[in-house]
């Protein structure tokens, strides 16, 4: 929380040199009595960036902040299923950056990081300019494997919308359900772990079910899985058969889930076992890290970044930190809560680390709440710690939410859920 | 709200008096010199130390995604500013042991130390305001 004043970067850099630690550019800058603060870059101003420039500034206003992120809005993917459902608003799930910028005093550049050279220290932008930094934070969220499915493409995702990054896609797959004829059947293809947001498909089941059930109540939802067993089962099994009787099918991997190609021209979804015809298809590729992230040698060969778990600085490339979907983060989740939580980790962890501290002990939570309909919420939390093992979750604490609970239960974790949302939003981009 | 009331009737009813306006120190005082008498309870494993303050900081940072940043919550979720310390521990304190009904909280505050949960809820007596 304390301000950094130029006595005491002196007194650091002095401090530093003397022993020999640390002979940080940022901290050698304000020995010459130079005018430059320690500098961090951040890539992308989703929960992880947005979160991370927020938190850096608030512990340390010394530290220069700009965040590069190519839209001058960001649309949360928390919440489109609800805009699906027709509870929300593609409005009411878009979020500016002003306050980073005028609150928080965060320099907000609206373009694109091409390139990456962790060995110069510097970005390079798709606009042409360059940034240099003393350290650098990565939270590009996730990428699609497109091609691990027959006859899915980018194009193709033009007539069978993934919607799992937030926008034009959520209001493509929307479009999508209000044209189609009652009695036909959407086809939700769920792919294997990890992916971004466990319970996301099963709570767009329920979603897309409420809007059905209200519009066209002979249709039905069936999804077709890569898995056996998915996040939250028994409670979303049990909310779909009470709210939805028998509207929402679900199909395992092991029984004919595996989905193995489509049809875009005969909306035809092919499987290990059968074909299904469908009138609106959602096609959830497996996923990697962002783009950025692949191409700048930060991830592994299974497309994923590894990190330290303590400061999440990457095991590949020094002086670059990955948070968020992109990063490997142990127990944690792909979720926007635990993106959050791990920017803030980071966060602490950068400003400590400029001023040639050992970071304090980090303390991450998750919590994924889900609507199975307007008035029933159900959740999944974690408290997690660094272990040796990397990041672990505390035994004998989070689960999910109680079994048999009364409907006044599910009630209140739906009023939690909107007030989960109100207050992460306002945290992040507030 | 409704919780908060609800909660501190509950728990602090008959045991804690007096909390509502200002922690009392005399059970505080009358506690420990009976515990350094007694005979140490069967712990297997000695406490916890405290948290150190940066770690309390990382800790609390969490709960902003739910109850607002520096607990100014921003919808239903109650916020954790107006209530002092002892108020703070005995709610969290209850989370965890179960006495105190809640939809999260409890599966949340399982995850702490009691140690913990103490530096949290000073945290959040001294510093929400
Ligand atoms: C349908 C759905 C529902 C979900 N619901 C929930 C929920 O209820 N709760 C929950 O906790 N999580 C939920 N999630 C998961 C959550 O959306 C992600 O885990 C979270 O967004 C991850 O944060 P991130 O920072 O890694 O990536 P993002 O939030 O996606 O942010 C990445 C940002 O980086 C930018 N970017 C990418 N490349 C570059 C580049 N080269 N240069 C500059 N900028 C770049 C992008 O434009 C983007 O703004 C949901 C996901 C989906 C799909
Ligand atoms: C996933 C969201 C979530 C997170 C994270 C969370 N809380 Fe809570 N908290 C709640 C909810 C919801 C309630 C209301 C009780 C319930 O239903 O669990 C609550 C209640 C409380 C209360 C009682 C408030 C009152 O006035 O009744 C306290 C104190 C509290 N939380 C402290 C914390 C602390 C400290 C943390 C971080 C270690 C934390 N919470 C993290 C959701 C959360």
């Amino acid at each position: 929380m304390s301000k950094i004043t130029r006595r005491d970067f002196l007194k650091i850099a002095g401090a530093a040199s003397a022993a020999g630690v640390l002979g940080h550019a940022a901290l050698a800058r304000a020995a010459e009595g130079g005018k430059g603060s320690a500098r961090v870059v951040v890539v992308g101003g989703g929960f992880g960036g947005a979160t991370c420039t927020k938190y850096l500034r608030r512990l340390d206003p010394g530290i220069a902040v700009t965040l590069v992120e190519p839209n001058a809005k960001f649309i949360t993917c928390p919440f489109s299923n609800l805009v699906l459902g027709g509870l929300r608003t593609m409005d009411s799930i878009t979020h500016g950056f002003d306050a980073l910028k005028k609150k928080h005093g965060v320099n907000v550049m609206h373009d694109t990081v091409t390139a990456i050279d962790a060995a110069g220290k510097k970005v390079t932008l798709k606009s042409g300019k360059t940034l240099s930094y003393d350290r650098l934070v990565v939270s590009p969220g996730i990428d699609f494997k497109f091609d691990t499915i027959e006859g899915y493409s980018e194009k193709a995702a033009e007539i069978m919308p993934h919607a799992w990054k937030a926008g034009p896609q959520t209001v493509l797959l929307q479009s999508k359900l209000k044209a189609m004829k009652d009695g036909g059947v959407v086809v939700i293809a769920a792919p294997a772990n990890p992916f971004r947001c466990p319970p996301g498909p099963y709570e767009r089941a329920g979603m897309i079910a409420h809007y059905l059930k209200e519009h066209k109540p002979k249709s039905k939802v069936l999804i077709l899985d890569a898995k056996d067993a998915f996040s939250k089962q028994g409670l979303f099994l049990d909310g779909w058969k009470k709210v939805y009787g028998d509207m929402i099918e679900w199909v395992p991997g092991a029984k004919g889930g595996v989905v193995m190609a489509v049809d875009t021209k005969k909306m035809v979804v092919d499987t290990t076992l059968d074909k299904h015809k469908a009138a609106v298809v959602n096609l959830i590729p497996p996923q990697t890290a962002g783009k950025i992230a692949l191409a700048s040698g930060l991830a592994d060969d299974k497309g994923w970044c590894p990190v330290d778990p303590r400061t999440f600085e990457s095991k590949m490339q020094p002086g670059v930190h990955v948070i968020g979907d992109s990063s490997i983060a142990g127990a944690l989740p792909k979720s926007a809560f635990a993106a959050s939580s791990e920017a803030k980790m980071c966060a602490a962890a950068i400003v400590a680390l400029f001023k040639g501290e050992t970071p304090a002990e980090s303390s991450l939570v998750n919590t994924c709440y889900s609507l199975i309909a307007p008035k029933y919420g159900i959740s999944v939390a974690g408290v997690y710690k660094v272990t040796e093992k990397g990041i672990t979750e505390v035994p004998g604490a989070g689960g999910v939410s109680p079994k048999d609970a009364p409907d006044s239960f599910r009630e209140n974790e739906a009023k939690y859920t909107v007030g989960w949302y109100q207050s992460i939003t306002a945290d992040i981009w507030g | 709200m409704r919780f908060k009331n609800h909660t501190l009737t509950l728990l602090l009813g008959a045991a804690l008096v007096g909390c509502a306006t200002e922690p009392p120190p005399a059970p505080a005082k009358a506690a420990a010199p009976t515990a350094a008498v007694a005979p140490a309870p069967a712990a297997v494993t000695p406490p916890a130390p405290p948290p150190t303050p940066a770690a309390v900081r990382n800790m609390i940072s969490t709960c902003y995604s739910c109850h607002g940043t520096d607990g100014r919550s921003a919808g239903s979720i109650p916020g954790l500013t107006g209530m002092n310390a002892k108020q703070a521990e005995t709610m969290l304190k209850g989370f965890k042991s179960g006495e105190l009904p809640a939809t999260v909280m409890m599966r949340l505050a399982k995850g702490y130390t009691d140690a913990e949960l103490e530096a949290l809820a000073n945290y959040i007596g001294t510093n929400l305001k």
